[in-house]
């Protein structure tokens, strides 16, 4: 598929919540093929300072725009959260791989932590669209930091919510939620489609390895190129075939996050 | 884009015909395919592959890159796929193209070099060999050599042995005085130098206490090091005959006329590639408007121009 770099201009760029923004930006060549899990490679105006671009995920596509919804970390997203409609944006994508959704798949389970569920945002539309029963979980540190609801309201999907402290919804991991989930569904496995926190990704990584359902996770490593060159980006992934070294290590390769990924198979990558 | 074809961008670099000087800095273009989207290969200098050594290295642990002020800290550990992997994989696409292929060798001791060298003399399609005895990263790697004058000239006559190709030597700007490792270089062969490679850094993250990458220091690419990696251009191009190929933080056709003024025949660009992917073309074009400009009528005439 081709890839773009495109000069844009910021459409809109609001606070959804606390540290959150959302930015509208005019984008046809890649609103035009996005995939679920796609991302693009962010470019502020050239000012700012910053050197390298920022990967973000496509947050929605409608008509030529596409979004992104972002979270203020460091410098850039917080240089990027300053900036206001008619300002310039680099934009290359779409980039990477997106999540498979099996011509077979009945029941789905879809689980984002913090900005994560930037990420699963046009995956649960896609499944939406396929009528496949798709229970959506959503975990955040407060509620003033909660994403999405609304946005997942207009498709039609109730989500469960968890927060770390309990200001709303379970008072406790996302991860608990999704146990509770799997022990209502005994009949049926259902495949699990994930992105947030590395710690996150890794717990229901587990869950799914005990329960021997599929797993798909977005990985979110740092990134140089975001084409496949400078190899920054990458994560340890099992050789397929399995095996050993001498020393009784899994045999791995490391592969990149842009390129093979984002999504991987939870279950392929070796969790540090 | 339509890009200068114009006569007066042609040079010949130690043997090497290219159409402009504007080559890919290796580890920072991939194998070429990687940029199809945003780069017309035949209209490049050269292509400078990723460093390729005998067998396939896995790497470094992650972290492996930081952004730092005006630049970029990288510790890849050299991740490639061998040379056969090279040869059998990744060589065959850029035959596709008519632009000259640079083969950037690493290793660890010098019958590796040997080994990716002689099987790279005996394959088509190779123009050149960038001899990479610079690399900051791996703890037993080319820093050995390049370091020390001795230790480069002896591996580059080795290499100078193994093969007619065209060899360029890529020098590491970690040493006190450049000139010295330049002229053992090419005392023992080199038909050019390639120069500069990363600058042995790192950054830590107070909070954790940890060094931004997982092997703690890495090499430091971009716009910071223009100013160390122009200088010793300078200084360079002062002691040896041998060609220049100049590189180090070239953003923009004007970075790029610097290197040239300060007496690099040809640049290489590196880090811009992963800001602007289609950042080669625009450095060709400013290259090309400014001998227009200026009225000259040969890009070597520009070479080593410095007014002192
Ligand atoms: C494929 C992909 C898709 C992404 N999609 C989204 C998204 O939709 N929404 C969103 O909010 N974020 C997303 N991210 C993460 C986002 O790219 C980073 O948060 C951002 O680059 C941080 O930039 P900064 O300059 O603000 O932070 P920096 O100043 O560079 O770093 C500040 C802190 O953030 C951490 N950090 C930096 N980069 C990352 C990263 N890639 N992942 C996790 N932590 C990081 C650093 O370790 C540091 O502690 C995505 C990342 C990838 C690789
Ligand atoms: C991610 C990355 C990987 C690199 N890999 C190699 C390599 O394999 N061999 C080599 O000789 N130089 C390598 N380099 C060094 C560059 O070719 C170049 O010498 C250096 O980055 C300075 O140029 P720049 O500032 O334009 O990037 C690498 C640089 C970066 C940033
Ligand atoms: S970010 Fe450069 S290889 Fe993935």
């Amino acid at each position: 598929m081709k890839k773009h770099n495109l000069k844009t201009t910021i459409l809109s760029n609001r606070q959804v919540a606390e540290d959150h923004y959302l930015l509208y930006c005019d984008c046809p060549e890649v609103a035009i093929s996005a995939q679920p899990g796609q991302f693009i490679h962010v470019l502020f105006d050239q000012g700012s300072g910053l050197l390298l671009r920022r990967p973000f995920t496509i947050y929605s596509v409608e008509g030529t725009q596409i979004s992104m919804l972002y979270q203020v970390v460091g410098e850039g997203t917080s240089i990027l959260s300053r900036m206001c409609a008619g300002d310039s944006l680099q934009v290359l994508g779409p980039l990477g791989n997106s999540f498979t959704i099996d011509e077979s798949l009945d029941l789905a389970v879809v689980l984002g932590g913090g900005a994560g569920i930037a990420s699963l945002m046009l995956l649960i539309s896609a499944l939406q669209k396929r009528k496949i029963r798709t229970d959506v979980l959503v975990g955040a540190m407060n509620q003033a930091r909660l994403l999405s609801i609304a946005d997942l309201q207009k498709i039609g999907i109730q989500p469960q919510i968890a927060t770390d402290n309990g200001s709303t919804g379970h008072h406790g991991f996302v991860t608990e939620l999704l146990l509770t989930t799997l022990a209502q569904q005994k009949a049926q496995l259902p495949t699990v489609f994930t992105c947030g926190p590395y710690g996150m990704l890794k717990a229901v990584t587990e869950i799914c390895q005990q329960f021997n359902m599929p797993c798909q996770v977005a990985m979110e490593n740092r990134m140089g190129c975001a084409l496949g060159v400078c190899l920054g980006c990458v994560c340890k992934v099992r050789l397929e075939g399995g095996g050993q070294d001498q020393s009784g290590d899994l045999l791995f390769e490391y592969q990149r996050v842009c390129t093979e990924g984002p999504v991987f198979l939870g279950q392929q990558i070796i969790w540090d | 884009m339509t890009l200068p074809t114009s006569e007066r961008l042609h040079l010949n670099l130690a043997g090497i015909q290219m159409r402009n000087p504007v080559m890919t800095a290796s580890g920072t273009f991939g194998y070429g395919s990687e940029y199809a989207d945003f780069v017309d290969l035949n209209k490049l200098g050269a292509v400078v592959v990723k460093g390729i050594t005998s067998v396939p290295w896995p790497g470094n642990p992650m972290q492996r890159i930081a952004e730092t002020p005006s630049g970029m800290l990288n510790a890849i550990g050299l991740q490639n796929v061998g040379v056969d992997g090279f040869i059998e994989q990744k060589l065959p696409y850029l035959c596709d193209y008519d632009v000259p292929v640079i083969a950037n060798v690493c290793g660890k001791q010098e019958a590796e070099y040997i080994e990716v060298v002689d099987k790279l003399s005996a394959t088509n399609g190779i123009a050149g060999i960038e001899l990479n005895v610079s690399c900051p990263n791996l703890n037993c790697g080319g820093m050995s050599f390049g370091v020390d004058p001795q230790l480069t000239f002896q591996l580059v006559a080795r290499v100078r042995k193994a093969t007619s190709l065209p060899i360029l030597v890529k020098l590491s700007p970690n040493v006190t005085d450049i000139t010295e490792i330049a002229v053992a270089a090419a005392d023992a062969g080199a038909d050019a130098l390639s120069m500069i490679n990363t600058l042995l850094g790192m950054g830590i993250d107070i909070k954790t206490r940890r060094s931004l990458l997982a092997n703690v220091t890495g090499g430091l690419s971009g716009p910071a090091i223009k100013p160390v990696a122009l200088r010793m251009v300078w200084q360079v191009y002062n002691t040896v005959e041998i060609p220049i190929v100049g590189m180090g933080g070239i953003m923009n056709g004007n970075d790029a006329l610097e290197f040239i003024i300060a007496g690099a025949s040809a640049v290489a660009v590196g880090t811009a590639n992963f800001i602007n992917p289609g950042v080669s073309m625009e450095i060709i074009q400013g290259i090309d408007a400014y001998l227009a400009d200026q009225q000259i009528r040969s890009i070597s005439d520009l070479v080593g121009s410095l007014e002192t």
